[in-house]
């Protein structure tokens, strides 16, 4: 620090010489010279004391985990940016893993700077949107014409008549760091090609819609509703609702129905026959592929339709 | 003006009527930077308000009892800036030492105090305003770092509220930012005459 302030004085007085060839300008060279280099001692000396007083005492190895995280920054981790999980990881191992968007890599490379053995942890989870119904296919009572987003939607009873189906606002495309999700046609849909599972769409969603699912299989059969309404008022309120007959549960005990609603074990879930005559034989057609290369969800039968309207 | 009205005086015009900030347009660049959130725009306010006094005072002294008397007009900028790169290190170093999280948020914008206009601005008006006591450079120094501190935290509450409000597409982000800004200064400028 002092060398740079000699330097930055001395390299003045060299500026000044050239400004001030002619005249009285000798001596001034080097009062001015005398005089920086003197303040820049001075401060110096003063930062060196402060520096000293000041210190602050760095693990480098927060630095090596820093390194090795992809420094998103995206906040999967539950803290505000890589720095600060580095610094947790460090201090807490139990953490280790957190870092949706690095995956199994940075979890070795982490666990190899700490110096620990890790063990499988399954596969990697990624969102499932619980909704399949876009525009047309839901009821509104009335418009909405208030702030565009879920969350303030949300608080209102009546933007649309489902309380529980997607609103279309796209929080979670707000929350999304990396583009992988949109909302085309009035429903949240996840890019699974871009997803990081990075978790920010399941916690920006109001409604709780968007579950990490551990992706076992390439596409993942899903509910995809999350209403708990009765048969009678979910048809009302969706052509493509879950109405908890129970039809699919009946198929193969991958499926459970609570609470007027099915759901997929996913842990237990496997691509059989079973599981794909319940999603030829729900009445809804609520049961859909999710994942990069899953098919376009059929279209509800036309007698439901017919039914409806 | 060494009495007690004549220093109140002088601080209120550097804060309100001669802002730094709203009518000589110096420091926008943390002014516009760190003023989203209040309490980033507050501590910011405060690290400035700090390395302005300090640096205020500090080049009020070197200026009047070392460069005049010496004839070195022509080195003040040079030694200013040393000054004030001196004490933002220092306030560097405090705030990553005690607020490691503000210092977190900072990011750049800590070490670019340094580059803050307004700093340097003041040291020099120190000087072209005829301030011709030490206190009074004191006072002034505190007052522009206070003045400072109320623009940044009055833009990041307007800017905190512009969050919800409709924005029409094109002048979302920047362009709606400087208007606000602009508005800011004109209603300062109601202020103008009031002391001279």
């Amino acid at each position: 620090m002092i060398c740079s302030y000699v330097v930055c004085g001395i390299s003045y007085v060299a500026l000044l010489a050239g400004a001030g060839a002619g005249g009285d300008g000798v001596v001034k060279i080097f009062l001015a010279g005398a005089t920086l280099l003197g303040l820049g001692t001075g401060f110096a000396v003063v930062l060196l004391v402060a520096s000293e007083k000041f210190k602050v005492e760095i693990d480098p190895k927060i630095e090596q985990i820093h390194e090795a995280l992809p420094n998103l920054d995206c906040g999967a981790c539950g803290f505000a940016g890589c720095g600060q999980y580095a610094k947790a990881v460090l201090a807490d191992p139990e953490l280790l893993g957190a870092c949706a968007p690095g995956g199994a890599e940075v979890l070795d490379a982490i666990a190899a700077i700490l110096n620990l053995q890790v063990s499988d942890s399954g596969p990697a989870k990624r969102p499932i949107v619980h909704c399949r119904s876009r525009r047309d296919q839901k009821t509104f009572h009335a418009e909405y014409y208030g702030i565009p987003s879920c969350t303030a939607a949300n608080a209102l009873a009546n933007a649309q008549a489902c309380k529980f189906g997607c609103l279309g606002f796209g929080d979670c495309t707000r929350a999304c760091k990396f583009d992988a999700l949109h909302v085309v046609d009035g429903l949240a849909t996840v890019d699974y090609e871009k997803c990081t599972g990075c978790t920010a769409c399941s916690k920006a969603c109001p409604r709780g819609l968007i579950e990490m699912v551990p992706f076992g299989h390439e596409n993942m059969m899903t509910v995809a509703c999350n209403s708990i309404e009765t048969g009678r008022a979910a048809r009302a309120m969706c052509k493509v609702g879950c109405i908890g007959c129970g039809i699919c549960a009946k198929q193969t005990d991958q499926f459970g129905v609570t609470d007027n609603l099915a759901r997929l074990d996913y842990t237990k879930y496997e691509p059989d026959e079973q599981a794909e005559t319940a999603m030829t034989k729900c009445p809804t057609g609520v049961i859909v592929y999710r994942g990069p290369t899953a098919p376009e969800p059929r279209q509800p039968k036309e007698k439901a339709a017919a039914a409806k309207a | 003006m060494d009495t007690l009205s004549g220093l109140l005086l002088a601080f209120i015009s550097i804060v309100i009527i001669n802002n730094l900030v709203f009518t000589k347009f110096l420091g926008i660049c943390p002014y516009l930077g760190v003023s989203g959130r209040i309490d980033m725009a507050f501590g910011m306010g405060m690290a400035v308000t700090f390395v302005v006094t300090l640096s205020g005072t500090l080049t009020y002294m070197i200026n009047n009892w070392i460069l005049m008397p010496l004839g070195l007009e022509v080195a003040r900028y040079v030694c200013f800036i040393l000054v004030i790169a001196g004490a933002v290190q220092l306030v560097e170093m405090y705030v990553r030492k005690f607020f490691p999280s503000l210092y977190d948020s900072f990011g750049i914008f800590l070490p670019l105090i340094t580059t803050n206009c307004a700093i340097l601005g003041l040291c020099l008006f120190l000087n072209l305003w005829g301030v011709d006591s030490l206190i009074l450079a004191v006072v002034q120094s505190f007052g522009a770092g206070i003045g400072f501190t109320m623009a940044i935290c009055i833009m990041a509450g307007i800017r905190e509220n512009l969050q919800l409000a409709d924005v029409p597409e094109c002048l979302k982000g920047a362009p709606i930012t400087l208007i606000t800004a602009g508005l800011l200064a004109m209603a300062f400028m109601g202020f103008a005459g009031m002391i001279r």
